[in-house]
C-alpha cells in the first residue's frame, strides 16, 4: 500500500492512528501497574487480559491497515501474552522489558506512519526487526508446559481438586482454555468456588453486569458466566455466574444484598467418567445439576457472547465517548472569534439607533439581546476551550514507562511518584509538554540521583525519589518535579559558563546564585563531567526553556546542594493560539490577527483618492477606506512618498478598512499574552506575543483599530488637515 | 504611609531575592529585613525597599507601544510574562539621558501585574538602621517630595534617597 490517496484514505489513516495510540497506552498503564504487582506478587489476572485483549486488538488493527511489520510483531507479542495468561510461562524481567519496549517500538513506529502520512513508512524501521528477533527467540526457547508455580507452593498433605471434580463435561465443554486455566489455579489455591445466579434486563444488561463485576471484584475472581436458562421473563437473561472466591461466603453475600440473587457453593461431586479427550466433543447434555442450563448457542459460542467482557467494554466505551480531532475544535473556535466581531457591529449599530430620535424603544431590544448573545458566546467559547481540556495523566504514564527504562539503563533505582494526573489542560500544551518534561526528569535521573553507594554514604535512602506533581493555581497549572538528588552547584555551572565563554568575568562576578542557576537554560551549557548517551550533551535545558516560553510557561529552578533540586513550570490552562499575519510599520513588526484580514494587496500611490480628506482606493468596485497605520501609532516618520504600499485589507462584520503597511513578513501561529493592566489605556492591541529571543510583537486589536478609523472618519468633515496621501 | 518602606514582619520575606557582591551581607539581610536596593541616577542615590524587587535583569529586546505616553518605554519579556517597562528617570521628573551600559531593570509587582522600572545603575543592597533613617517630610520640598519617603544616611555627607514607590505609581499609572 502506497501513500494513502484522498480524504476518505487519510482520516481512516487519522482514526486508525488515534485508536492505536489510546490501545497503546492502555497497554502502557496496564504494563506499569503489573510491572508494580510483580514486585508484590500476583497481578490482578484482570490486567493481564486486558493487556492481551488490547494486543489483540491492535494486531487487527495493524493487520487491517497494512501495516505488516507491526501486525507481526503484535501477534507475536499476543502469543507470547497467551502463553503467559494461561501459567505456560511466567512473568519473566527480560519479557517484561521487551513488552514495555514494544509499547515503545509501537509508538515511534506510529509516529513515523503519522508524519509520511504512509501506513508502509515505518516498515523498515530496524527497532520492529530486533524486537521481532528476540520475540521469535523467546517463543522457540518456550520450555514445555511446565506445572504452575502455585501448584509447587501448595503442601502436599490434601490433593487440590480438579475442575475434572466439581463439573461434569457440560460446563468444561465450555470453558475456554483461559478460564479453565484460572479454574485451575484458583483450585490449586484452595479457593471456594460457587456459582451465583442472577438476572438481568436485557436491555441494561452490560451496564448491570458491569456494576456486579465491580461488587464482586474484591470478594473474588470471576472465572466465566453462563447463560442460564432459569427465566420465566422473557425480558431477563439469567446468568450463572462462577466465582473463585476469596473472601467468605458472607462477604459474597453482602455484596450482593441489594440484588436478588442465589448463591451455590460448588462442592466436588462424586467423579465423573472422565472422557477419553475433552476434545472429542461427546454431545453436549440438556441439562445440568444445579437446575442449570447451558445454551451454548445464545452465548453466542465459547468466545463471543453476549455477556463476554469484551464485547461489554468496547460497547461502553463507544457510547460515552467521542474522539474528535483537535484542528475541528480549532475551526469551531474560528468561528467563536468571527462571531466575537459579528457581537461587535451589532452593539455598535444598537448605539447608532439610540442615538437616532424615535429608535429608542428598538435600540433598547437590540442592545437586549446582543446582551444574550454575548453571554451564550462566551458560554459556547468556555465549553470549546473546556472540550480541548484532558487530564494530564496520558502523559504521566509516559514518562513513568521512561523512568523505568531510564532507570534499569543507568542502574539506579529510582521511586517515581506522580501526583495531580488528573489535573487538566489544553490538548495542545500536553503535546509540547512531554518533551521538556521528559529532558528534565532525564536530567533528574541522570545528574541528580546520586549512585547508591553515594547516596549510602550521604545517609539517604539508597533508593531515589523522584516526585512529579501537578495542579491548577487560579488560572495556570503547575507542574513540579523534584529529586532528592545531590542538587545543583551554582558555582558549577557559573565556571562552565565562564569556561564556554557564555558570560564575561565581569558578569559572573556580581552574578547572584540564583542569576547563575539560570545559566542552565542557556544553549550548550552542561555541567556533567561525563557524558552519557541519556543527558549531558548540554541540548535540553535550553529546549525545555524554549518549548515552555512558546507555551506562554515559564520554568523555574531551585536546587540545595546534597538535598535535590526543584523544576517548577508554571503554564496557562488554555492557549490563546491564533495565526496571525506579521507585517512591519515603521520598522517595527506587528501582528494582525487572521481572521480579520480578508486579503492583502500592492497599492501604487496613484490608485489612492481623497474623498472628504480621507485615504481611499478602489476594490473591485467598492470603496475601501484607507488608514496609514504608521500615522495611526503616530509613528509617521517618513518624508518620501514611497513608490508602492501594502494594503493588508481588514473586515469586521459589513466593515472594511485597508491598513497600509510598509511590508508583509507572512503568517504565524502566535500565542496571545494580554498586556498588564497599566496598558489597559491602550485600546488598539489585544497583546502581545513572543516570537522567539524574548522578542515581543504586539497584536493588533483590528476591531478596535476599524471603529476608531470610521469614528475619527465620521468626524473629519470638518476636517481639512492630514488629508494629503503622501 | 510608611507601609512601603516597614518591610515585611519576620516570615513575611516573600518576594526577598539575592543580588549583590557580598555574600556574607546579603545573608544577613535574609535575616534582617531592613533592606534597601539601591540605584544611581544622575549623582543622587536611590533606594527601595528590597521586598519589593522580585528581580532585577538586563535590558533586553524593548517593544516600543504606540499611543503610550512617554514615560511608558514599552514591553519586555520577562520569563514569559509581558511586563509594562516604566522610566523611573521620567516618572521621578529627571531629564532625560542616553542609557548608560550599566542600566537595569527592576521588576517589581503591583496588583499582580508585573512592572520594570528602567534605573541607570544599581549600587548595592543597603541595610540602614533605623537611626539613620530620617523620616521628616519637611526635610524636602520641591515636585519630587511628595516621592520621597524619607533620607536615609549612609555616611558624612552621603545619604540615599528612599522612594515612596507606591506612591510614584499611584501617581503615573493610576
Amino acid at each position: 500500500m502506497g501513500e494513502v490517496k484522498g480524504q476518505a484514505g487519510a482520516k481512516a489513516l487519522q482514526e486508525f492512528l488515534s485508536e492505536a495510540q489510546d490501545i497503546l497506552e492502555g497497554l502502557g498503564r496496564s504494563l506499569m501497574s503489573i510491572d508494580d504487582a510483580l514486585r508484590r506478587g500476583e497481578p490482578d489476572p484482570d490486567v493481564v487480559n486486558d493487556v492481551f485483549r488490547g494486543m489483540h486488538t491492535l494486531k487487527s488493527l495493524c493487520g487491517m491497515f497494512g501495516v505488516e511489520p507491526l501486525a507481526r510483531l503484535a501477534h507475536l507479542e499476543e502469543s507470547l501474552l497467551e502463553e503467559i495468561r494461561l501459567g505456560r510461562k511466567a512473568w519473566e524481567a527480560h519479557l517484561m522489558d521487551l513488552l514495555f519496549e514494544s509499547v515503545e517500538c509501537f509508538l515511534s513506529a506510529l509516529s513515523v506512519v503519522a508524519e509520511k502520512k504512509d501506513p508502509t513508512a515505518a516498515d523498515d524501521l530496524e527497532s520492529i526487526f530486533v524486537l521481532l528477533a528476540r520475540l521469535e527467540g523467546t517463543s522457540h526457547a518456550s520450555q514445555a508446559p511446565r506445572p504452575s508455580r502455585v501448584a509447587d507452593d501448595l503442601a502436599p498433605q490434601h490433593r487440590a481438586y480438579e475442575p475434572e471434580d466439581l463439573f461434569g463435561l457440560d460446563i468444561l465443554e465450555v470453558l475456554t482454555e483461559y478460564e479453565e486455566h484460572r479454574l485451575r489455579v484458583n483450585l490449586q489455591r484452595g479457593m471456594k468456588l460457587c456459582f451465583v445466579l442472577m438476572s438481568f434486563s436485557l436491555d441494561a444488561i452490560d451496564i448491570e453486569l458491569d456494576k456486579v463485576k465491580k461488587r464482586l471484584k474484591p470478594v473474588g475472581e470471576i472465572i466465566t458466566y453462563l447463560p442460564s436458562a432459569d427465566t420465566a421473563d422473557p425480558d431477563k437473561l439469567a446468568l450463572n455466574i462462577i466465582i473463585a472466591l476469596h473472601g467468605t461466603l458472607a462477604d459474597l453475600e453482602e455484596v450482593l444484598a441489594d440484588k436478588a440473587h442465589v448463591v451455590e457453593e460448588i462442592r466436588p461431586r462424586s467423579r465423573p467418567p472422565l472422557p477419553p479427550r475433552l476434545s472429542d466433543r461427546p454431545e453436549p447434555a440438556a441439562a445440568l445439576s444445579h437446575d442449570l442450563a447451558v445454551d451454548v448457542d445464545t452465548a453466542g459460542g465459547a468466545d463471543g457472547g453476549l455477556s463476554r467482557e469484551g464485547g461489554v467494554a468496547s460497547l461502553k466505551s463507544v457510547a460515552q465517548t467521542v474522539r474528535v480531532d483537535i484542528r475541528k475544535l480549532d475551526r469551531l473556535m474560528n468561528v467563536v472569534g468571527e462571531l466575537a466581531l459579528a457581537r461587535t457591529a451589532i452593539a455598535r449599530i444598537g448605539a447608532e439607533l439610540g442615538a437616532m430620535s424615535g429608535r429608542r424603544d428598538l435600540a433598547i431590544e437590540l442592545h437586549r439581546i446582543s446582551g444574550g448573545f454575548d453571554r451564550r458566546l462566551g458560554e459556547l467559547r468556555e465549553g470549546i476551550l473546556e472540550v480541548r481540556m484532558v487530564p494530564l495523566g496520558q502523559m504521566f504514564d509516559r514518562l513513568a514507562r521512561m523512568v523505568r527504562k531510564v532507570s534499569r539503563e543507568l542502574g539506579k533505582e529510582i521511586h517515581f511518584v506522580m501526583s495531580g494526573a488528573d489535573t487538566e489542560v489544553d490538548k495542545l500544551i500536553i503535546e509540547e509538554l512531554s518533551d521538556p518534561l521528559m529532558h528534565i526528569i532525564r536530567n533528574a535521573i541522570d545528574h541528580g540521583i546520586e549512585a547508591g553507594e553515594v547516596r549510602g554514604a550521604a545517609g539517604k535512602p539508597s533508593k531515589g525519589t523522584v516526585a512529579l506533581t501537578a495542579y491548577q493555581k487560579g488560572n495556570h497549572v503547575v507542574i513540579e518535579v523534584e529529586d532528592d538528588g545531590a542538587g545543583i552547584d551554582s558555582r558549577k555551572v557559573l565556571t562552565a559558563a565562564l569556561n564556554r565563554g557564555l558570560v564575561t568575568h565581569e558578569q559572573a562576578e556580581v552574578m547572584g546564585d540564583r542569576e547563575a542557576m539560570y545559566l542552565l537554560f542557556i544553549p550548550g551549557l552542561s555541567t556533567s563531567e561525563k557524558t552519557t548517551a541519556i543527558s549531558g550533551r548540554g541540548v535540553g535545558m535550553d529546549v525545555v526553556k524554549t518549548n515552555i516560553s512558546a507555551l506562554g510557561g515559564v520554568v523555574e529552578v531551585q536546587s540545595e546542594l546534597g538535598i535535590g533540586s526543584k523544576f517548577t513550570i508554571t503554564l496557562p490552562v488554555t492557549l490563546a493560539i491564533i495565526p496571525a499575519l506579521l507585517v512591519v510599520v515603521a520598522d517595527r513588526t506587528y501582528a494582525v490577527p487572521l481572521n480579520t484580514v480578508a486579503e492583502a494587496l500592492l497599492v501604487s500611490p496613484s490608485d489612492v483618492r481623497d474623498v472628504l480628506g480621507s485615504p481611499t482606493m478602489e476594490l473591485r468596485g467598492q470603496t475601501l477606506a484607507l488608514c496609514r497605520l504608521d500615522r495611526f501609532f503616530g509613528v509617521d516618520r517618513r518624508t518620501t512618498a514611497p513608490n508602492e504600499s501594502r494594503v493588508v485589507v481588514a473586515s469586521l462584520g459589513q466593515r472594511r478598512l485597508g491598513l497600509v503597511v510598509d511590508n508583509l513578513i507572512g503568517q504565524q501561529d502566535v500565542v496571545i499574552k494580554p498586556l498588564g493592566r497599566s496598558l489597559s489605556g491602550v485600546r488598539c492591541f489585544s497583546g502581545a506575543t513572543d516570537i522567539g529571543e524574548e522578542q515581543l510583537v504586539l497584536v493588533i486589536d483590528t476591531a478596535a483599530v476599524i471603529e476608531e478609523a470610521f469614528q475619527s472618519s465620521e468626524k473629519l468633515e470638518t476636517r481639512v488637515d492630514n488629508s494629503e496621501w503622501t | 504611609m510608611s507601609k512601603a518602606i516597614v518591610p515585611a514582619v519576620e516570615g513575611e520575606s516573600r518576594s526577598l531575592r539575592r543580588y549583590g557582591r557580598h555574600k556574607e551581607e546579603l545573608e544577613s539581610f535574609e535575616t534582617q529585613p531592613s533592606g534597601f536596593l539601591c540605584f544611581k541616577m544622575d549623582d543622587d542615590e536611590y533606594g527601595i525597599d528590597l521586598n519589593l524587587v522580585r528581580q532585577i535583569v538586563k535590558p533586553s529586546a524593548l517593544t516600543w507601544v504606540p499611543r503610550t505616553e512617554p514615560f511608558i518605554l514599552g514591553v519586555v519579556s520577562i520569563r514569559g510574562e509581558v511586563a509594562t517597562l516604566i522610566d523611573l528617570r521620567s516618572c521621578l521628573r529627571l531629564l532625560p539621558t542616553k542609557w548608560p551600559r550599566s542600566s537595569r531593570i527592576l521588576i517589581v509587582e503591583r496588583d499582580g501585574e508585573a512592572l520594570g522600572l528602567l534605573v541607570d545603575e544599581v549600587t548595592q543592597v543597603r541595610r540602614l538602621p533605623s537611626s539613620s533613617i530620617e523620616r521628616d517630610p519637611s526635610l524636602l520640598d520641591g515636585p519630587r517630595a511628595e516621592y520621597v519617603l524619607a533620607l536615609g544616611r549612609t555616611g558624612h555627607r552621603d545619604f540615599v534617597v528612599i522612594i515612596d514607590l507606591d506612591a510614584v505609581l499611584r501617581e503615573w499609572l493610576p
